[in-house]
């Protein structure tokens, strides 16, 4: 019994190497299209044996284990191979095949018609840091204008994309519409952008063909995302040639505030730099933000974002059917916006819930006569995201936009209330990891309008090489005409274009290129006379939907980070044939809005012995034509062409601690005669060309920020 | 009688199979952790990373194995001269750190690492990312010294940022000396918990103080 015992313990505390027979596992693993895998983990389950493939794909491990067992393959990318085997003492022989796993981070990107700028995602062609060091004036739109299918229109802020006139294209901050992007300016001088780029994380500019999720554009939509939670407390002073305003952020554990004012005032500025312009009170604002975060659980965070600014500006424009005489224009805009959203993970789905609330007014005193223009918009809008089968999400929403128009002219009031329904799905198909889709449909339907619309939307992406793809696009974009014309007339339709586009990309090593065809078909576009100004001294065109129009050309795009040392580059080429009725127009004409051909060049580098960063952006712009009431064909007038280098040096500095930046920039350093366009009396006798508000244009600013602690210390 | 000697045979047989296991679990590790101290390629980086993980997979509660192959992952980002593969590996590197977190939470070591993969991520684009992963690392790397005061790698990483910081941006080697002389300090004194437990820092602290003046 005893010798039992012991024979059965010394068995069992041996039977270890009693089985030390150990079995060689070999062989090649290899993808589905047959390329060998190199750097896969092959081994036992639950054991310790195992190899990594070599170069050509082979492998070769030996394992102690014995009996059934499970052979496992793993390598990232791709799905995990387990196959159940017995490892007896002779050699076993595997070949294993692994299939690529479809995933959005494995799979191509459809890109077709947008440009991107972010910091987080991969497959982007613009990093926010672009956005704020490009051009003179570190304004976001001032930098898009250097993407091919923005065109340079100097007279008048706003994006013209593709043909499209500045109505064409909607700003969108965290899903929610922006009514006016920009303040109101005055005749021929453009208004900056309302909202610093510094606020956002992520920009999509969309040129064509975007996503079903967006509405109410013809021509573009430019998506941008505000930054998440601030990472430090952290205040800020700035001062500015000629103005200057401070900032504060808090930071606790799962809250942040931030606030931030600024006071402008042109005049001493106006004084030093010579005007074209005779001003009576150059511009002099203020301008104010807050900003709350809430992380309210692990992925759940409350955004909450107010903007208000206020302006006043008046100026002498010549009367050019009464000189010497001029006539008095002054403007008072006041802009509000307030923007609150919630995002979160419930479960398999992604959910966003958002409302925005904004308030426009205009207070302008036209020749004597005082005009009001009100306008009010109440947007809700909610969207959800499931990954709905293996390869598939699926994205609805829907959204409400109430607007309120309230003008006054002179004692005339007119009052419009359109409440606009919107509802999308949206599916992104990943076919391979090579071939992906996004269809989509949006219906919309306009109380104002009494009409409902309904927009396809696909677009594809094909993956050729690692670092190349082809990317196509369809859609169908509806717009309700501007309330000048909803005010005068009461039977329209939605406009509405057809986008096809189709683009080559090249996303390599520091290195992208990208050339994009595109075709706009523009259908019912609004015609009627509004006398909105710049209009054309014309005979009066009845109110209908019977415009039209299309745009075509080519964008091409190259970007290199790589090839010289603290330098980056990018090149823009833009080709545009257009034509259109719309508006007053008396027949169908290239729009003043567009030239056909834009080129422009923007050059970094990074300075670092004197911790400097220097930009140079130079553009050219084929001369747009102009109506001249002394031809017989409409807009057959073209320009000059126009041509601008900008440079802009920032200075980082330590002060107390903490870094400084001085910004310096120069608007048209070698001095560029640029003509916008040409104004003619009402008799076609007497004109006057249409110029910047002085040559040149310089900028200084210092932004000092307090308190901030070293990151390295 | 018998009953007992059965229960004391059982008994004797499931501890020497645990301590056998034990064993195993540490021979293994330590191999993996002597060959770590040779690799030189990325090549070697990837096959050591597999090591580890097939360890982490069989033991399933151990942090350390998953730890390790954070950590090679991370010495892979910045091995590695394909520029557009940086941030996979680091994707790698943060998927087996947060298995490592949940397996061991407030471990020191961990928020170590989660600092040195922030500073990983840093490097591949410092001009934009400074902002977000500058502060991250920071962060990580307060916890980690808060979570153990003894700990010298944060001080290690800490001074090898600034040495590598231009002066410009308040960093430079004079600047790092005297952070790496307290890691120096902190490495003579520190005692690791057992033999398995990071150990790493103290030779490269030595190399980069001999290069300062």
């Amino acid at each position: 019994m005893r010798i039992k015992l012991y024979c059965s313990l010394i068995v069992f505390l041996f039977f270890p190497f009693l089985i030390n027979a150990q079995t060689k596992i070999s062989g090649k693993i290899i993808d589905s299209n047959g390329n060998a895998l190199p750097g896969a983990n092959i081994y036992i389950k639950d054991s310790y044996d195992g190899t990594t493939s070599k170069t050509d794909g082979t492998f070769s491990f030996k394992t102690m284990e014995k009996g059934s067992a499970v052979l496992v393959a793993s390598f990232v990318g791709y799905k995990k191979y387990e196959n159940n085997v017995v490892l007896k003492k002779e050699e076993l022989k595997i070949d294993i095949v692994l299939e690529e796993e479809i995933t959005q981070m494995n799979a191509v990107v459809v890109s077709a018609g947008s440009f991107e700028a972010s910091d987080e995602k991969k497959g982007v062609i613009l990093k926010p840091l672009d956005v704020v060091t490009t051009g003179a004036t570190a304004d976001l739109y001032t930098s898009l204008n250097t993407l091919p299918g923005a065109q340079k229109i100097g007279e008048t802020e706003g994006l013209f994309v593709r043909g499209g006139s500045a109505a064409e294209s909607k700003t969108i901050i965290d899903e929610m519409i922006v009514q006016k992007p920009f303040s109101s300016s005055v005749p021929d001088i453009p208004s900056r952008g309302r909202f610093s780029p510094m606020m956002f994380k992520g920009t999509v500019f969309s040129t064509g063909g975007y996503s079903a999720q967006y509405g109410q554009a013809l021509s573009s939509a430019l998506i941008l995302k505000t930054q998440d939670m601030p990472t430090q407390t952290i205040s800020a002073i700035n001062l500015m040639v000629f103005g200057l305003g401070g900032a504060h952020t808090q930071l606790w554990e799962n809250t942040a505030v931030s606030v931030e004012g600024g006071y402008y005032n042109l005049n001493p500025y106006n004084n030093v730099f010579k005007q074209r312009v005779d001003w009576d009170k150059s511009p002099v604002g203020i301008s104010g933000s807050a900003n709350f975060r809430q992380k309210i659980s692990k992925n759940g965070l409350l955004k909450a974002f107010v903007s208000y600014s206020k302006s006043d500006l008046s100026l002498y424009l010549p009367d050019l059917d009464n000189l010497p005489n001029k006539t008095f224009y002054g403007l008072k805009p006041e802009n509000y916006y307030s923007n609150a959203s919630y995002r979160d993970i419930w479960g398999d789905w992604n959910v966003f819930g958002g409302f925005s609330y904004s308030l426009d007014k205009d207070i302008i005193n036209a020749t004597g006569n005082n005009i009001e223009q009100d306008q009010r918009l109440v947007q809700t809008k909610f969207t959800a995201n499931k990954k709905i089968i293996d390869n598939a999400y699926l994205t609805f929403g829907a959204e409400i936009l109430n607007t309120l128009y309230d003008d006054t002219y002179n004692q005339f009031n007119v009052k419009l209330n359109e409440a606009h329904t919107a509802g999308f799905v949206e599916s992104d198909i990943y076919f391979t990891n090579d071939l992906a889709a996004k269809v989509g449909v949006r219906a919309e339907h306009s109380k104002i309008l009494d009409k409902s619309n309904f927009a396809p939307r696909i677009s594809f992406a094909y993956r050729l090489g690692t670092y190349d793809q082809l990317n196509f696009a369809y859609g169908r974009f509806y717009q309700t005409p501007e309330k000048n014309y909803l005010v005068q007339y009461s039977k329209f339709d939605y406009e509405n274009a057809d986008h096809y586009i189709a683009n080559y990309q090249y996303l390599g090593e520091g290195q992208t290129f990208r050339v994009e065809l595109y075709y706009k078909q523009y259908h019912n576009l609004v015609r009627g006379t509004v006398y909105n100004y710049p209009y054309f001294n014309l005979p009066v065109v009845p109110f209908s939907n019977d415009g039209n129009g299309y745009a075509k050309g080519i964008d091409v795009f190259w970007r290199d980070s790589r090839s010289l040392e603290y330098c980056d580059y990018w090149v823009s080429y833009s080709f545009i044939d257009t034509k259109r009725i719309f508006s007053n127009y008396p027949t169908t004409a290239f729009p003043t809005f567009a030239a056909p051909h834009t080129f422009s060049v923007v050059f970094k580098r990074w300075f670092e012995s004197i911790s400097a960063f220097a930009a140079l952006t130079y553009v050219h712009a084929s001369g747009r034509p102009y109506f001249n009431p002394n031809n017989p064909e409409f807009l057959g007038d073209r320009g000059s062409s126009y041509d601008n280098l900008s440079l802009n040096i920032s200075f980082i500095a330590k002060w107390f601690g903490s870094y400084s930046v001085i910004f310096f920039s120069i608007d048209n350093l070698p001095g560029f005669a640029n003509v916008y366009g040409y104004r003619y009396s009402t008799d076609g006798k007497i004109v006057a060309p249409v110029v910047p508000p002085t040559l040149r244009s310089a900028f200084l600013g210092v932004f000092i920020s307090i308190g901030e602690t070293n990151q390295y210390q | 009688m018998k009953s007992v000697l059965t229960f004391l045979v059982v008994v004797l047989c499931f501890t020497s199979i645990n301590r056998a296991d034990d064993e195993k679990y540490i021979a293994a590790m330590k191999k993996n952790l002597i060959q770590m101290d040779s690799m030189k390629t990325v090549d070697d980086m990837v096959d050591l990373t597999n090591a580890f993980l097939r360890i982490a997979n069989a033991e399933k509660d151990k942090w350390l194995p998953y730890y390790y192959a954070s950590q090679l992952c991370v010495l892979s980002s910045f091995t590695d001269s394909v520029k557009s593969k940086k941030d996979e590996y680091l994707d790698e590197a943060d998927k087996y750190l947060a298995i490592a977190d949940s397996l061991q939470p407030n471990e020191s070591e961990i928020y170590v690492l989660k600092g040195f993969i922030c500073q990983a991520r840093l490097q591949v684009d410092p001009m934009s990312r400074y902002m977000k992963y500058g502060f991250q690392m920071n962060e990580n790397f307060e916890k980690a010294i808060a979570l153990d005061p003894t700990n010298p790698r944060p001080e290690y990483l800490k001074g090898v940022t600034l040495f590598y910081t231009p002066e410009q941006f308040g960093g430079g080697a004079k600047v790092a000396k005297p952070v790496l002389e307290v890691a120096l300090k902190k490495f003579n004194e520190f005692v690791p918990k057992n033999e398995l437990m990071p150990h790493w820092g103290k030779q490269q602290v030595e190399d980069f103080l001999k290069q300062i003046p």
